[in-house]
């Protein structure tokens, strides 16, 4: 019963997306208000059937009915409910169906944001929108049935991944990954429009810039969250380990950070357009690449789900939308024109312009990295892994490069800067790199490069702050206002560049905290008895004991470790060896201790309760937690950019630029 | 990169197919597609033994039924098809079918299962539940295991009828891959 109700919906889906492509692309091709609005019916529709897909699944993980394959292959009675809730996305159909509802809503909503506005590109825009969905119901339909029918049901299943239920993080993490992965179909859709109507107007750039940053904002977020998993979970210590399907969601993320910035020289000068639709086209399609890097089992990572039969289905849609791209461009890209030029010499349109190929540099490198492991096993059948030494070296001077440029690209005026203009532009924020690396240096960093990425975190800190205080303190001088009253004012004239410049303070603050954290930490392999002390820094920890504790789905066994710093007991952290019902294995928790300035991390390798020993990895990682807070100020800017555009009542924000730092410079 | 480059040249040339872009854009997708179809079929996780191609280490080994001890040289002469399995592995229960149904139809390749860490009445259980026509033989202290470098079950060694590994396969086999690896253990012969 439930199953067929599954398989129709799904049918329903893949008949609305495939015929709504149809529409929308003729009424593209070939205007006509009927057209039009089926187009953004069968877009309606195609959400719903997802929406309802999905929620069926729910209730059959809810009702345990094992008559639904994905059920009979994720659920199991033992766990909690909220195990059986994010059963939804722990396994290969599951997440594909929940990915089809994530589509389904962007594509809605997207179309009926826009249903009354930009008449000669939103049917191309649909179109292709319900081309992926299309696409994505009939791996549903397909290769990847969640809804399939079990002849005899089992009595039970063996429950998810004990990976999934071992931390809360790993049920947050993929909805947000989804989210900026899915969103990144928008984009997309928009830019191939631009192609397919052969212009690319101002008034479409809004549209165009706030459906990249939605997906960057969930982009940026998942990336960083999968860290933390990775640090919470996997025990080694480290939050990154360019494993290629970490690799699969920061590619997108790159380009998309790249076009976020094209799309300003798009916005301010009219030029770039072909180049800024290539990015977001390169980001969508690294994430479709990213879909097949974790599901076609050719990547070998501790992220991607097991081999499967929908890698060929997959790589035929990436190659589809590859080779589609590729030929829309090659025939409509000079139908792009641009409507200025650009400015040569220093100035911030070169900085944005470097800001650009950096990115792109950074792309490659990844890109490379990640696939020439299999190039090589192609070529010599010679198998191999590309370490993290190789990203490391390309990540720290690309990495340190992006930096510096995000402080100097603010600092300098639009357009040809003269000498005086630069001296005076870039000569202040030496203070705040001074700064910066002198206390570090005060606090023991002695590594060049951490030293390097201070000094410049310094002055690009500095910029950041000065260029996100300017208006207000231009309102406290020009129109007499007090500092709330300017601060209001500013931000309700320039909320777009202030939430810009809080992602450049968040993005700050994630370089710097990286580079302190990967080369200034302290690790120890220990190996005590019952009562035994150890010392690592100035923690002293003490091994109380080890217990064991039985819940219904896993048994863990945990070591008591008392921890004393500098003569303070800070109380008992709990590392431990988590046994699950469904797998033969443990799964190691390590216990984290985090503080501003460092955390105290403890991982079990070997625990035994009946002799009372225990072997721990302890690490003291300076700054970790940094990465987590600037990332939350980094989403955090990208929403306060997103507001005003949100609000179409609100004053229309035309990139008000404020006279930059260096007075008279226009 | 075209709207760098040339940005005054745009108009002139609009609507025309833009070879520069063309060939940019195959020369980045092509290879790419190229790399991923050709490595589509590739298992990661199956690091090559370095046992393919060498003699398999002997054992012999008392079934779980009971019985004489097999020896694996006493096999000489047959492809032999060697099955490290248990009973709390979930692959090694869905490859089940596929190996007894094998077994069955090529009566002249020697079938083996080696149980891998478990215990005897969860052994006793399985096999009374699901039949599978050839002998398992429990490997106590699993030296054999060790001694073919077994990571995790399932693994299966197919052994020519001169004692070499010709192949090894991780992961749950089904009835085509394992006609297509006995045949190329008899083809070795």
């Amino acid at each position: 019963m439930v199953p067929t109700l599954g398989r129709t919906l799904i049918l329903l889906a893949l008949l609305a997306a495939s015929t709504g492509a149809v529409v929308a692309l003729t009424t593209g091709a070939r205007p006509s208000s009927l057209g039009w609005t089926w187009s953004r019916r069968l877009a309606y529709a195609f959400g719903a059937l997802m929406l309802l897909a999905n929620l069926t699944m729910e209730y059959a993980l809810l009702s345990h009915d094992f008559s639904v394959s994905y059920v009979a292959h994720v659920g199991s009675r033992s766990v909690p409910t909220w195990v059986s809730i994010v059963s939804l996305w722990s396994s290969l159909e599951g997440s594909i169906l929940f990915w089809g509802m994530v589509l389904g809503a962007y594509v809605a909503i997207a179309t009926y944001r826009n249903r009354g506005e930009h008449p000669e590109y939103m049917p191309w825009a649909v179109g292709i929108w319900l081309a992926c969905g299309a696409f994505f119901s009939f791996l549903l339909a397909g290769p990847a049935q969640p809804f399939a029918t079990v002849p005899s049901p089992p009595m039970d299943g063996p429950g998810p991944n004990a990976l999934l239920q071992n931390h809360y993080l790993m049920v947050i993490h993929p909805p947000f990954l989804y989210a900026g992965y899915v969103g990144m179909t928008i984009p997309f859709g928009f830019a191939c429009a631009a192609l397919l109507a052969g212009r690319l107007g101002h008034d479409f750039l809004r549209p165009l810039r706030n459906s990249l940053l939605v997906p960057w904002i969930f982009l940026t977020i998942a990336i960083v969250l999968g860290g933390w998993w990775a640090y919470e979970v996997l025990g080694w210590g480290g939050y990154w380990a360019w494993d290629p399907v970490e690799n699969a969601s920061f590619l997108p993320w790159l380009t998309a950070t790249a076009a976020l910035h094209s799309a300003l020289l798009v916005e301010r000068k009219g030029v770039l357009k072909g180049w800024t639709v290539t990015l977001i086209a390169g980001t969508f399609l690294l994430t479709i690449l990213g879909t097949f890097m974790t599901r076609s089992g050719v990547f070998n990572s501790v992220h991607s789900f097991t081999q499967s039969a929908i890698g060929p289905t997959i790589l035929a849609f990436l190659a589809a939308a590859l080779l589609f791209s590729v030929a829309l461009f090659a025939l409509r890209i000079d139908a792009l024109e641009s409507d200025g030029a650009l400015e040569t010499g220093v100035s911030r349109d070169a900085a944005f312009l470097l800001q650009n190929l950096l990115f792109v540099l950074f792309t490659f490198t990844v890109l490379l990295g990640t696939v020439f492991p299999l190039v090589m096993e192609a070529m010599s059948g010679k198998q191999m892994s590309v370490g993290r030494p190789y990203f490391d070296q390309m990540a720290l001077p690309v990495g340190l490069a992006l930096l510096f440029v995000m402080g100097v690209g603010p600092a300098l005026p639009w357009g040809r800067a003269t000498r005086e203009q630069v001296r005076r532009a870039l000569l202040p924020p030496l203070a705040g790199a001074c700064v910066l690396a002198l206390v570090g240096f005060l606090l023991g960093v002695r590594n060049r490069w951490t030293l390097a990425a201070l000094l410049f975190g310094g002055f690009t800190a500095q910029v950041t702050l000065s260029e996100m205080l300017l208006p207000v303190r231009q309102r406290m001088r020009t129109h007499g206002e007090g500092l709330v009253e300017a601060f209001r004012n500013a931000q309700r004239r320039g909320r777009r560049r202030f939430g810009a410049y809080v992602v450049h303070a968040g993005a700050v603050i994630v370089i710097v905290a990286i580079a302190v954290s990967s080369t200034m930490a302290t690790s120890k392999e220990i190996q005590l008895k019952e009562g035994e002390t150890a010392t690592i820094g100035d923690y002293s920890l003490t091994f109380v004991k080890a217990e064991v504790v039985a819940e219904p789905h896993r048994e863990s066994t945990r070591a008591r470790m008392e921890i004393v710093k500098g003569g303070r007991s800070l109380g008992a952290l709990f590392p431990a060896m988590n046994q699950y019902d469904s797998q033969r294995e443990p799964v190691g928790t390590p216990a984290v201790r985090t503080s501003l300035t460092e955390d105290l991390y403890l991982s079990v390798h070997n625990i035994d309760a009946r002799s009372g020993t225990v072997g721990l990895l302890a690490l003291v990682n300076p700054m970790v937690a940094w990465i987590w807070v600037a990332t939350a100020i980094m989403a955090l800017g990208g929403l306060v950019a997103l507001l005003p555009a949100m609000r179409p009542s609100a004053i229309p924000a035309p990139a008000t630029e404020p006279t930059p730092l260096v007075e008279g410079a226009h | 990169m075209q709207a760098v480059t040339q940005p005054a040249e745009a108009t002139p040339r609009a609507r025309r197919l833009n070879l520069k872009v063309l060939i940019a854009g195959a020369a980045v997708a092509l290879p790419l597609l190229a790399v991923l179809v050709f490595n589509l079929g590739r298992d990661p996780h199956s690091v090559r033994s370095p046992l393919v191609g060498t003699k398999a280490p002997a054992f012999s080994l008392q079934p779980v039924a009971g019985g004489a001890p097999i020896a694996l040289d006493s096999l000489r002469g047959q492809p032999v098809v060697v099955n490290f399995w248990a009973t709390w592995c979930v692959p090694c229960a869905e490859e089940h079918q596929a190996l007894v149904a094998a077994s069955r139809a090529l009566v002249d390749v020697k079938f083996l299962g080696i149980v891998y860490e478990d215990e005897l009445p969860r052994i006793e259980r399985f096999l009374a539940e699901h039949p599978s026509g050839y002998p398992s033989l429990s490997d106590p202290g699993g030296r054999t295991a060790i001694a073919y470098g077994v990571f995790g079950v399932p693994e299966t060694f197919f052994i020519d009828g001169s004692g070499r590994i010709v192949e090894k396969y991780v992961g749950p086999l089904d009835r085509r891959t394992i006609a297509a690896l006995v045949a190329k253990a008899r083809g070795m012969k």
